[in-house]
């Protein structure tokens, strides 16, 4: 990206002979580059200062553990956001995956089944069902934006909407009445957040592993593969794109279509981690999401972003939950801070690209 | 192919609009109204669909407007007054019999006060209920009543039932065999009249039911925390919220190091259930070993299921069926000028403007 601006390594000599001037402004550059990391490396010494525990194993794995919880959604958005766009559809998205996941993975003869007949599915199959529930609604999305060239914020309100009221409807099947989904068999349950190993007596969730697979495949699909190539280069300019031979139309759906399917795995999961699902799962899910994929670096400006930006911002923001719980702190300041870290973050964010302008 | 498309959406639009027109003509005979005295709809306004307790209040209030022959019309206002106050207006204008009022606000008057002045005007009898409304406004017009609950009893209830419990139980239950025990409280909501009644009472009344039997009193976990609660901050009494709040908590307190958390209490069972999962991925409350005592509040199907395989310990009924009966035999009244609290039970019936419908305790 802006290559010019970071300081080349091993070449310290060099630096030194610059002038006074170009040294302050490589180094303020540096600094701004890499401002999310210097927050992090500063949150976790501060914290850990005066709560030592919050370095300690089982404190680890728990940060760990909800990044991987939250990363797949995170990780299907930011792809909206290198197109220049958004989806707020997302957590409603998830919010009907887990239920349909809950329903049908729930124990057979359980008081409350609402699908009494159906026994329990298999998992595969139950896995494929919300995939395609989640494609489906990124193939929505992505349709009406990239035909009608709708603004994916609008087209997402929308969508969002039918979700929602497709829930609430789903929820009302059978004798279910709009209650909480729960009683989930234990291939299910334990196919989630079973333990994948222990570590030091703390248990490592299987989740965290199936997280880690799903960030090596987004990281290889944006970086190694045409339709990656095709997706920055629409981001970044759609005009230079389309003369350049991209199919504009199919990258744009299937970006939404491959955001679709992250929010479906995540609504697999969610429907397991929390184990009870209602109407009000995954509301407001959209919002960390985006905010992380801010403050990772990738911007609404378009054609720009990392893999390891959306890790390291759904990693910040877990990590300011954790801290402040452990530091007891009120719940209020967490709205303030996390409003101030998102602000700074896309002032940063801006600074770079009116630099690169 | 544009011309393809354009005649898809307008095919699509159209379809819509038909499919709901079906749908109502199809409620209206469904509701069965044969009586035809009857002007109007019951119209009932929700305060949002997604409340789990709300939507069995729905199911049931359903049902018995159906049984009772009345055409009727649900909105919901999805958590919002001022869609809620539109939708008021706009069943006032279409001429609604009756307006049932879950009201959304309930951190002022000024909503509440706002809808009983819009039917005043039009002398259509308004019926609050679930979601309390203060005496001034329900007094302020003769057609006006409130089917609620005695917001601050479930929390009495919750801290009895958790009193009682632990006095029955006390050596199991301190782990660590202090002396003490160390609880957290799931809190639903900010500024929300039963979150804040519920996490006020559940634990003094629990610790006053401790002192008697000269046991010490509860002790929050984490001495630093000044609120005494942890609060999902979406304010939706979520599952999630508790689950996160539960995984960091287990963290840092453990068994090991002498300092576990004993004690779970939530303001609702969505937040229980959450705690649960949480406790459960830790290794507790999985039916076999141990298992930490979780109080919730609401007694939902899911919660009973759980109480019943022994991963969660009590709950406090709100009762759907009750108050929907009671909405209705209200509405009942109304429309065919009968007394007001004709067939309500007498000692549910406060002052003359109020009736509560009696919380229950569930422990299976």
């Amino acid at each position: 990206m802006s290559d010019n601006s970071i300081m080349p390594q091993g070449k310290f000599s060099a630096f030194r002979e610059l002038p006074g001037k170009d040294r302050k402004r490589i180094l303020t550059d540096a600094l701004f580059n890499n401002a999310m990391y210097i927050i992090i490396a500063f949150a976790i010494i501060f914290i850990t200062i005066r709560v030592p525990a919050f370095l300690s194993l089982s404190s680890v794995v728990n940060i760990i553990s909800l990044t991987a919880s939250k990363l797949p959604i995170a990780l299907g958005i930011a792809g909206c956001i290198v197109l220049t766009g958004t989806d707020i559809s997302a957590g409603r998205a998830v919010g009907l995956t887990a239920c349909v996941s809950a329903s049908l993975l729930q124990i057979a003869g359980y008081p409350n089944k609402m699908f009494p007949d159906l026994g329990v599915m298999p998992l595969w199959a139950v896995f494929l069902i919300v995939i395609a529930i989640g494609a489906v609604v990124g193939l929505v999305n992505g349709f009406f934006v990239a035909k009608f060239k709708l603004h994916p914020f609008i087209v997402t309100l929308s969508t969002q909407l039918i979700i929602f009221g497709t829930i609430l409807m789903y929820l009302m099947i059978g004798t279910n009445n709009g209650q909480t989904l729960s009683g989930l068999d234990e291939s299910y349950t334990d196919f989630i957040r079973g333990t994948l190993f222990t570590i030091g007596g703390v248990a490592v969730p299987k989740y965290i592993l199936y997280s880690l697979i799903i960030t090596i495949l987004m990281w290889i699909i944006w970086n190694k593969t045409k339709f990656g190539k095709n997706m920055f280069a629409v981001g970044s300019n759609e005009e230079a794109a389309n003369v350049s031979g991209v199919n504009v139309f199919l990258t744009i759906v299937s970006v939404f279509i491959l955001a679709g399917i992250m929010y479906g795995i995540t609504g697999f999961i969610e429907g397991a981690r929390i184990a009870s699902s209602s109407a009000s799962t995954g509301i407001n899910y959209e919002s960390d999401a985006i905010a992380a994929c801010v403050i990772g670096g990738v911007s609404f400006v378009g054609g720009t972003g990392k893999i390891s930006g959306v890790v390291i911002g759904v990693f910040l923001l877990q990590i300011i939950f954790v801290g402040l719980n452990f530091l007891s702190v009120s719940a209020n300041m967490l709205y303030i801070i996390k409003g101030a870290i998102i602000l700074a973050a896309c002032a940063v964010d801006m600074r770079k690209y009116l630099a690169r302008k | 192919m544009k011309k393809l498309t354009s005649l898809f959406l307008s095919l699509l639009i159209v379809t819509g609009f038909t499919g709901c027109t079906q749908n109502n003509a199809q409620q209206n005979s469904d509701s069965g109204n044969n009586n035809s005295a009857k002007i109007g709809d019951v119209s009932v306004f929700y305060y949002t669909y997604s409340d789990t307790y709300i939507s069995s209040v729905r199911s049931a209030m359903d049902k018995e407007l159906k049984d009772a022959g009345l055409k009727y019309q649900n909105y919901d206002a999805n958590g919002n007054q001022t869609t809620q106050t539109e939708q008021v207006q706009t069943a006032i204008a279409k001429g609604a019999s009756v307006l049932a009022v879950n009201i959304v606000d309930t951190g002022s008057n000024d909503a509440a006060q706002n809808i009983v002045n819009l039917a005043k005007a039009k002398n259509i009898p308004v019926i609050f209920f679930n979601r309390s409304v203060d005496e001034s406004v329900i007094k302020s017009y003769d057609k006006c009543l409130m089917v609620g609950t005695d917001y601050e009893m479930a929390g009495h209830m919750q801290g009895e039932m958790i009193g009682n419990y632990l006095v029955d139980n006390y050596n199991s239950v301190d782990l660590n065999g202090d002396g003490k025990i160390s609880y957290v409280m799931f809190k639903g909501q900010e500024g929300n009249l039963e979150a804040i009644a519920r996490t006020q009472y559940g634990v003094e009344d629990a610790d006053k039911i401790l002192t008697q039997a000269g046991k010490p009193e509860l002790l929050f976990y984490d001495e630093a925390n000044q609120n005494r609660y942890l609060v999902d901050q979406d304010g939706t009494w979520s599952s999630a919220a508790a689950t996160d709040y539960m995984g960091t908590i287990l963290a840092q307190y453990s068994e090991n190091s002498n300092n576990m958390v004993e004690l779970v209490i939530a303001n609702n069972d969505e937040m229980a259930l959450g705690a649960i999962a949480a406790l459960q991925a830790a290794g507790y409350n999985n039916g076999t070993g141990k298992t930490i005592p979780v109080f919730g509040v609401d007694a939902t199907q899911a919660a009973q299921a759980r109480i019943a395989d022994g991963t969660m310990t009590g709950t406090i009924k709100q009762d759907a069926e009750g108050m929907a009966d009671a909405l209705v035999d209200v509405t009942e009244n109304f429309i065919e000028g009968d007394s007001v609290f004709d067939g309500i039970d007498e000692e549910n019936i406060v002052g003359n403007w109020r009736i509560n419908i009696p919380y229950e305790k569930y422990t299976g």
